[in-house]
């Protein structure tokens, strides 16, 4: 009784478990789908404030379970981004992966003071992105438009003479959206009037939501006020457009940085890769006696 | 009509495992916050509970009752369905990368649905044949389904309806599920 048990037991274990590896032989992962997805979402500003070495890094390691709430430059909108694709709950930053210097909310590059750099190429070894140029026993400076102020460069130098420097470059003329509190009646007097047959009183409505906008044309607005004076309100509806304008544009700016970035952090990678295999081909000190072994046992 | 299409007419409606039997409520509240995720669930609870259920019909009549071993019908039944879950788990993520990411623990707790072992279960007990037994299996499956993809969409729903703080969360869920209960319990005593 008791082996007729074990044995039909052990007969259902044993044809699942061949099911089971036959099928994960045949099946193999696709994680780097999802590794990519997460990437997308990622600031690429490779500042390993997240204690991984850029966002790729971190990207993996959230498809492994890791904490989405660890990205300083991302913020808010990058950690409901990650929920939402991934199905988790929003919570706010991780303390602990703010720098003191970043507390501010400003963003700062690295400046380098050339007059007491030494030139010894440690930082340049440390930049994720490749900012700082410089060759062994010459000043390094850094690349102003490239720094993404990740502060990794600090840690490395032995003369201290780089700081963070909040970033006066501030985005040229922006346009804050007046006050709200106006009330729009929904007249209409304003689509009359519109030279590009707009309709000023929707982009009105939906001056928030990007996408909207986008439909509705508001590129074709070529800011001529005429529905500012149509509106019995008196609503300033043209400076509404053009602060919804120029948001878009710092968004797509910031898109395009991101990608530069990107781009560069990867070949700062391969680069990496590079230098460390050449490291490796040099012998080893077992190696090296071996080969004088060699060498000596030739002469003889 | 035939005995197999009204099995399985009341097994997704009248009988219905998770609004009539409260069979399997834990995915029923864990894996519908969201449509797609819900959808992605219920093609893989439907995939196992019916293979599970043709399986564990063989396993019951070629196996446990011809060598005596009925008193071995839970485990073994736990057994198929752990590896039936596994199976499935490495399908998707080999076929659906974002929707295992996404599931992530609700695939292996499918094992610990107890619609799939009551399905299992019942069918031995119901003294069904083959095909009734796969029929129940599909009825249970599809009006597992249905449930889960018509409380997803709800909730999506409710995300954006202005409800009392109170209310919020967890609790208008419960409330939710128990009205569509009570709108289930309108098929009660139909097609038998």
């Amino acid at each position: 009784m008791v082996l007729t048990g074990t044995l039909g037991l052990a007969l259902i274990g044993a044809l699942s478990s061949l099911l089971l590896s036959r099928t994960s032989k045949h099946f193999v992962n696709h994680t780097d789908e999802v590794v990519d997805a997460i990437d997308r979402l990622l600031p690429q500003t490779q500042c390993a404030q997240c204690g991984y070495p850029g966002c790729k890094p971190y990207a993996a390691a959230i498809a492994d379970g890791e904490a989405i709430n660890k990205c300083p430059p991302g913020g808010d909108d990058t950690i409901s981004a990650l929920a939402d694709l991934l199905g988790r709950k929003v919570t706010g930053l991780d303390p602990s992966c703010r720098k003191a210097s970043v507390a501010t909310d400003e963003q700062v590059i690295a400046v380098i003071r050339e007059e007491e750099c030494i030139g010894c190429t440690l930082c340049i070894k440390a930049c994720p992105v490749d900012a700082i140029v410089g060759a062994a026993q010459l000043m390094h400076t850094v690349i102003q438009s490239e720094c993404t102020g990740c502060e990794l460069c600090l840690p490395p130098c032995p003369v201290d003479c780089i700081d963070l420097h909040p970033l006066a470059m501030q985005p040229p003329h922006t346009v804050s959206p007046p006050a709200s509190g106006f009330e729009c009646i929904r007249c209409g007097l304003c689509e009359e009037v519109c030279p590009r047959d707009l309709l000023p009183q929707d982009l009105y409505w939906y001056r928030d939501s990007p996408s909207k906008l986008e439909s509705l044309e508001l590129d074709q607005c070529i800011e001529c006020r005429r529905c500012d004076r149509a509106c019995p309100s008196h609503i300033p509806l043209t400076d509404f457009f053009r602060s919804a304008k120029l948001e878009k544009q710092q968004q797509i700016g910031q898109a395009n940085r991101a990608q530069h970035t990107l781009a560069r952090y990867e070949h700062h990678l391969e680069r990496q890769v590079a230098s460390s295999q050449l490291v490796r081909q040099r012998p080893s000190t077992d190696e090296k006696a071996s080969l004088l072994d060699a060498i000596k046992q030739k002469r003889r | 009509m035939p005995d197999a299409l009204i099995i399985l007419l009341t097994t997704i409606f009248v009988n219905n495992f998770v609004m009539v039997q409260f069979l399997g409520l834990c995915p029923f509240m864990g894996a519908s916050q969201k449509l797609d995720s819900a959808i992605g669930m219920a093609a893989a609870t439907t995939f196992v509970l019916t293979l599970a259920a043709a399986i564990s019909f063989m396993v019951e009549h070629y196996l446990l009752v011809p060598f005596g071993l009925e008193y071995l019908r839970i485990i073994s039944f736990i057994v198929i369905i752990a590896a039936l879950v596994q199976f499935s788990e490495i399908v998707i993520r080999a076929t659906q990368p974002m929707l295992h990411q996404i599931l992530g623990i609700f695939i292996p707790l499918i094992t610990t649905n107890c619609a799939v072992l009551g399905v299992a279960l019942l069918n031995v007990r119901q003294s069904h044949s083959f095909i009734d037994s796969i029929f129940f299996g599909l009825g249970a499956a599809l009006g597992f389904s249905l449930l889960l993809v018509l409380f997803a969409s709800m909730r999506e729903r409710l995300v954006h309806a202005d409800i009392p703080a109170p209310f919020r969360g967890a609790a208008i869920n419960m409330i939710t599920a128990g009205i569509i209960s009570l709108a289930f319990l309108g098929f009660t005593g139909m097609g038998r």
